[in-house]
């Protein structure tokens, strides 16, 4: 029984995932209308299940007469692009950092420490507001910022799984062969690090998607008219006594994209961990 | 012992220097601050009283001393928004966000312990597939979306509980089960898997031989050892509550620090950004180094790095 | 389905406690807080609302006949177009006991707002000289040159301040604790928080004001709109305004909460930097650019579906209850897309340009704008920040567009909204010769009929020219408990003091 559970959980989120990519992928394709034509004549249409509804709006439209079915699907291609761009980044600085702390130890190791626990005592939320506010709030910053702050989970993953792969047979083989340093970092130990490193990078985008929502909610993520659903359920925010299913939606779907991640990547790692140890 | 409180305590002094240099940095980053102290009517002539005044024309390093010297006595400075020092403006909002993050942190122990120790007694049963169910789902919805449907369910669907404001306790409950919430699923976890450790030890096993009613067991002897690694965590989690309160506070309208951090940023009043940073990674700093003391003096593996 | 939802929620709303008559405590809700109580020291319009509670000016003007009549002055004469003498009232005093008088005018109009001093919004005493202290109870106010709407300023935006208590507390610490002669005194401030106010118990009983009859009243700042519905609908607050229209609808159908709509003297429009150094502003120099921003924008849209209540589309910087707002010779730029488009090419933008958007309250009607913008080609980016914030982007010439809305602080002169932006002040976006010459003679020429020509010709060029493109009227939306009795007026200044529990 619970050998399948992690093979279960992998199932579901890998679904999740894939619908969610195949949403993304094709989102130009399947939207019925674009997502940034406003048609303010045309506001706040309830889904076509509601007795206002009509079957020309599937899921109605917004406080500016926007599809909803549409900036949905687009906002999925937002929220994915900011997840994998920002787990990327992180995932260059973190495990760099990780990597050099664990293999060379001593010095090297201390100061990486020392980062890291700076990183992790400053408040991310509030930093990343402030930097977004001083340059403005906007995809690319985003992106940049999260991938700024999010790296710390890489670094201490790669350094410990480092630290143990150090003394590794196969590593001092070619350190006696004479191999290179940065030989050995790329082609010896970087691809057994390859495992960590997803199920690392799988809950980093995770919390990436949910810390570009929060940015967005507040104001400084994506900007209008671009959809996000985070900026989506801020705006529908306004609507939420009456017209709930303005923000039921997208916050719904965020939370699906996230737990499917979330299973994904836990799935992944008690692949690789089945006795149940993190 | 005592060499590993000094260390970790010097580490922590460390970080929080470079906590401060960078809480500095980002009122410096933000422009010229003469400008925007004198204001956008000023002439050149005013800018340049204003420079003198404050300081301005001083080499950064100067500048920063003089800051963390005055930060130290708590003084810093005056709001460029309000008529108030800073300090004043912190003073009022953090007893609020101080009693949010208890309330929160009080309420995720209170379901995580009772259910992660459940979860471990009765390992693959009902209880511990759908805790694990309940903190995989909880920690996938935006903190933001879960309050907002607090207030529409709790406050104006069902009236049960205020939706703003901050007198009474009343007021505190839902903020604190949505900024709680999310903390409670890895409190949850450490505490099944401290449990399922420590109960699969030799002298467990050898108190159950001992006839000892399993209760006894699961509370004298397992809880007390499991337990310490999830308070650890738990005043960790304390620090991230008070860093991230920020939205919480700004859906309840509750007046809180990270409000307050919040509307400064928005209204480019840095000197009070800056010291809210750094009086929030002052605390989290401050509550990881007891809990990194507690787990140390607790556990004796745990002080040899 | 949705028609369930909607009564379960009202249904539950009934169910909901009202304290405010019961502790005889009116709270009510806006969305901004006031940086700096001193009303000559903010220009927030929650600044206003508190001027008008603790606060008197020296002239009051009737709002039905538009009359002026005393109220801190029992008369007043004009020695020549340039010179006012004016009667003061006997047996005023103050909120702190001191007792009022000819010193405490003096000192208003010649420290308070000195040249040097820093006050909020120059315009509203930039036209006195100095005034003169001719007798315990009597003052002569000196104006630079002939101004016609001086008693309309004298009885809105300008309080008299206490002279003694001022000089002795500083700037500093009379904002924290303010002191003036109106019905209500101020006892406590919380920044960003809120105001509380109690009654006046000696408030001179010949004021044209009335008897203040709510005893306490606390201002709550509340910056969501969504919160401050629901604090109504739960009772922690008893009354808010600048509802959503289609909140607004919603809560007509509540219990227990009357709605009052109507249309105000508040004009959004988007402000152009027509001199802008920056790559995102430097479009808007051209006027066949300015003139797209105004076809693209679909003002009756905005009016009719989204602001409604009584909106109207506006094409001239002024209201048109005020004086000198003729319209006659406004360029009324329509609704045309393609036009815009053709107007862009023609300037050298076929594939449109990128730009920003600065805003700093209503938040849709800025970004309805935004996607108008879009249609045409002009990519606007949002920011949406707090109103100082935004100011001092606009005054440093940084913000190429901004969508603001002006209240003229409720002066039915075309001098209190064109005459802050066109005429060469820090919020002119334009800076045009010509436009500020024609303002500056209208505003020192006491001859009706030529002030009125004057302004007509002033905002011909300004539509001409497109130097802005001013969108709507405002309608606002109040949402109160039903014991209270309260009435509106256009000019968006709740008067608190005037109403009372049923």
């Amino acid at each position: 029984m619970r050998a399948t559970l992690p093979h279960r959980g992998l199932a579901i989120g890998g679904a999740i995932l894939g619908l969610v990519a195949l949403a993304a992928l094709l989102a130009p394709w399947l939207s019925p209308h674009d997502p940034y034509a406003q048609d303010v004549t045309q506001r706040l249409i309830p889904p076509a299940w509601y007795d206002k509804g009509s079957w020309e709006h599937l899921l109605g439209t917004d406080k500016l007469g926007r599809d909803y079915l549409s900036r949905l699907l687009h906002g999925a291609r937002v929220s994915l692009l900011i997840g994998l761009a920002a787990a990327l980044i992180s995932g260059l600085i973190g495990t760099t950092l990780g990597v050099l702390a664990g293999y060379f130890g001593g010095r090297v190791d201390a100061l990486v420490s020392y980062v890291v626990t700076t990183r992790l005592a400053l408040p991310v939320v509030l930093v990343a507001l402030a930097m977004a506010s001083l340059v403005g709030g906007s995809l690319k910053v985003v992106i940049v910022l999260l991938g700024l702050l999010l790296w710390d989970r890489f670094a201490i993953v790669t350094r410990s799984a480092t630290q143990q792969l150090r003394d590794a047979e196969f590593i001092a083989a070619a350190q006696a062969l004479g191999a290179p340093t940065h030989w050995i970092l790329l082609r010896e130990l970087l691809p057994n690090l390859a495992g960590a490193l997803t199920v690392v990078a799988t809950l980093e985008m995770a919390h990436a998607i949910l810390l570009e929502s929060t940015l967005s909610f507040l104001g400084l993520g994506v900007q209008p008219p671009t959809p996000s659903w985070g900026l989506m359920v801020a705006e529908g925010k306004a609507y939420m006594f009456f017209q709930p299913w303005v923000i039921v939606i997208p916050g719904v779907v965020l939370a699906l994209l996230v737990l499917g991640i979330n299973l994904a990547g836990d799935g992944l790692r008690d692949l690789g961990a089945p006795d149940g140890r993190n | 012992m005592l060499a590993y409180i000094l260390r970790r305590l010097l580490v922590a002094l460390g970080v929080m220097l470079t906590v401060a240099v960078v809480s500095f940095m980002l009122l410096h980053l933000s422009g010229d601050l003469a400008t925007a102290i004198a204001g956008p009517e000023s002439s050149a002539a005013d800018i340049e009283k204003v420079r003198v005044q404050y300081g301005l024309d001083r080499p950064v390093a100067a500048q920063f001393a003089d800051w963390l010297g005055a930060a130290l006595r708590l003084d810093f400075g005056r709001s460029f928004y309000f008529q108030n020092t800073v300090m004043e403006l912190v003073g009022e909002r953090l007893p609020v966000t101080l009693k949010l993050g208890a309330v929160s942190l009080l309420l995720a122990v209170a379901v995580a312990i009772p259910l992660g120790v459940l979860a471990a007694l009765h390992r693959d049963g009902w209880i511990d597939r759908l805790s694990l169910a309940v903190a995989v789902v909880g920690q996938a919805m935006p903190n933001f979306w879960f309050a907002l449907t607090l207030v529409l369910v709790f406050g104006v669907g069902l009236k049960w509980l205020p939706v703003a404001g901050n007198t009474g306790w009343q007021h505190f409950v839902l903020p604190a089960l949505a900024l709680g919430y999310y903390a409670m699923p890895s409190l949850m976890r450490l505490t099944r898997a401290g449990m399922l450790d420590v109960l699969g030890c030799d002298y467990i096993r050898t108190a159950r031989a001992k006839g000892l009613r399993p209760a006894r067991i699961v509370f004298k002897h397992a809880l007390r050892n499991a337990i310490i690694p999830v308070m650890a965590l738990a005043a960790v989690e304390l620090g991230f509550m008070l860093g991230g309160s920020v939205v919480i506070e700004s859906v309840f309208s509750l007046q809180g620090l990270g409000q307050l951090a919040w509307d400064s940023i928005s209204r480019n009043d840095y000197p009070v950004v800056q010291a809210v940073v750094l009086i929030i990674a002052v605390f989290y700093i401050g509550l990881t180094f007891v809990a990194d003391v507690v787990n140390a003096a607790l556990d004796p593996r745990m002080r040899t790095r | 389905m949705k028609h369930l939802s909607l009564t379960l929620w009202l249904a539950t709303a009934a169910v909901a406690a009202h304290a405010g008559k019961a502790n005889d405590t009116l709270v009510y809700a806006s969305d901004n807080e006031v940086e700096n109580v001193s009303p000559y020291h903010n220009n927030m319009r929650e600044g206003v609302i508190l001027a008008a509670m603790a606060w008197d000016t020296l002239v009051y003007r009737d709002l039905k006949t538009g009359e002026y009549k005393p109220q801190l002055a029992t008369s007043w004469k004009w020695e020549s177009p340039t010179a006012l003498v004016l009667e003061l009232r006997q047996g005023v005093s103050f909120h702190n006991g001191d007792r009022f008088g000819a010193d405490d005018v003096v000192y208003t109009f010649n420290v308070v707002t000195a040249a040097d001093a820093k006050i909020a919004t120059r315009q509203n005493t930039d036209w006195i000289k100095s005034a003169e202290k001719l007798g315990d109870y009597r003052v002569r106010i000196n104006l630079k040159a002939p101004f016609p709407a001086a008693l309309e300023y004298l009885s809105g935006p300008t309080p008299i301040y206490p002279a003694a208590y001022f000089k002795k507390a500083g700037l500093e610490g009379y904002s924290k604790q303010p002191v003036g002669t109106g019905p209500y005194k101020i006892t406590a401030i919380v920044p960003g928080q809120g105001v509380t106010l109690v009654r006046n118990p000696v408030y001179y009983k010949d004021s044209p004001l009335g008897q203040p009859r709510i005893g306490t009243i606390r201002f709550a700042v509340v910056r969501d709109p969504e919160a401050r519905a629901a604090q109504l609908m739960t009772g922690a607050v008893d009354w808010i305004w600048r509802v959503p229209a289609d909140q607004a609808e919603s809560l007509k159908a509540a219990p227990n909460t009357t709605v009052l709509s109507g249309e105000t003297m508040r004009v959004g429009f988007v402000s152009i930097n027509n001199n802008g150094s920056t790559p995102e502003a430097a479009p808007f120099k051209d006027v066949r650019v300015r003139q797209a921003v105004n076809h693209a924008i679909n003002r009756k849209g905005l009016a009719d579906s989204l602001v409604r209540g009584g909106s109207q589309p506006v094409f001239a910087p002024c209201f048109r209850t005020q004086f000198g707002c003729d319209t006659a010779k406004v360029t009324a730029y329509d609704y045309n897309p393609a036009k815009a488009r053709a107007l862009l090419a023609e300037a050298g933008y076929a594939n449109g340009f990128d730009t920003d958007l600065w805003a700093y309250r209503e938040r849709d009607y800025a970004e309805a704008i935004i996607g108008d913008l879009r249609k045409v080609g002009i990519r606007a980016r949002l920011h949406f920040v707090q109103y100082p914030a935004l100011r001092t982007e606009l005054r440093s010439g940084r913000a190429p567009l901004s969508f603001q809305a002006w209240g003229s602080f409720g002066v039915n002169d075309a001098s209190a909204f064109v005459g802050n932006f066109f005429k060469g002040g820090p919020d002119d976006t334009a800076k045009d010769p010509q436009v500020i010459a024609l303002l500056q003679t209208a505003d020192s020429t006491v001859d009706k009929a030529e002030r009125k020509a004057r302004y007509a010709q002033a905002l011909q060029r300004i539509s001409a020219q497109a130097m802005w493109a001013p969108v709507v009227s405002y309608s606002t939306n109040y949402a109160f408990t039903s014991e209270l009795k309260f009435d509106a007026q256009a000019d968006e200044l709740p008067r608190f003091f005037q109403a009372s529990w049923k």
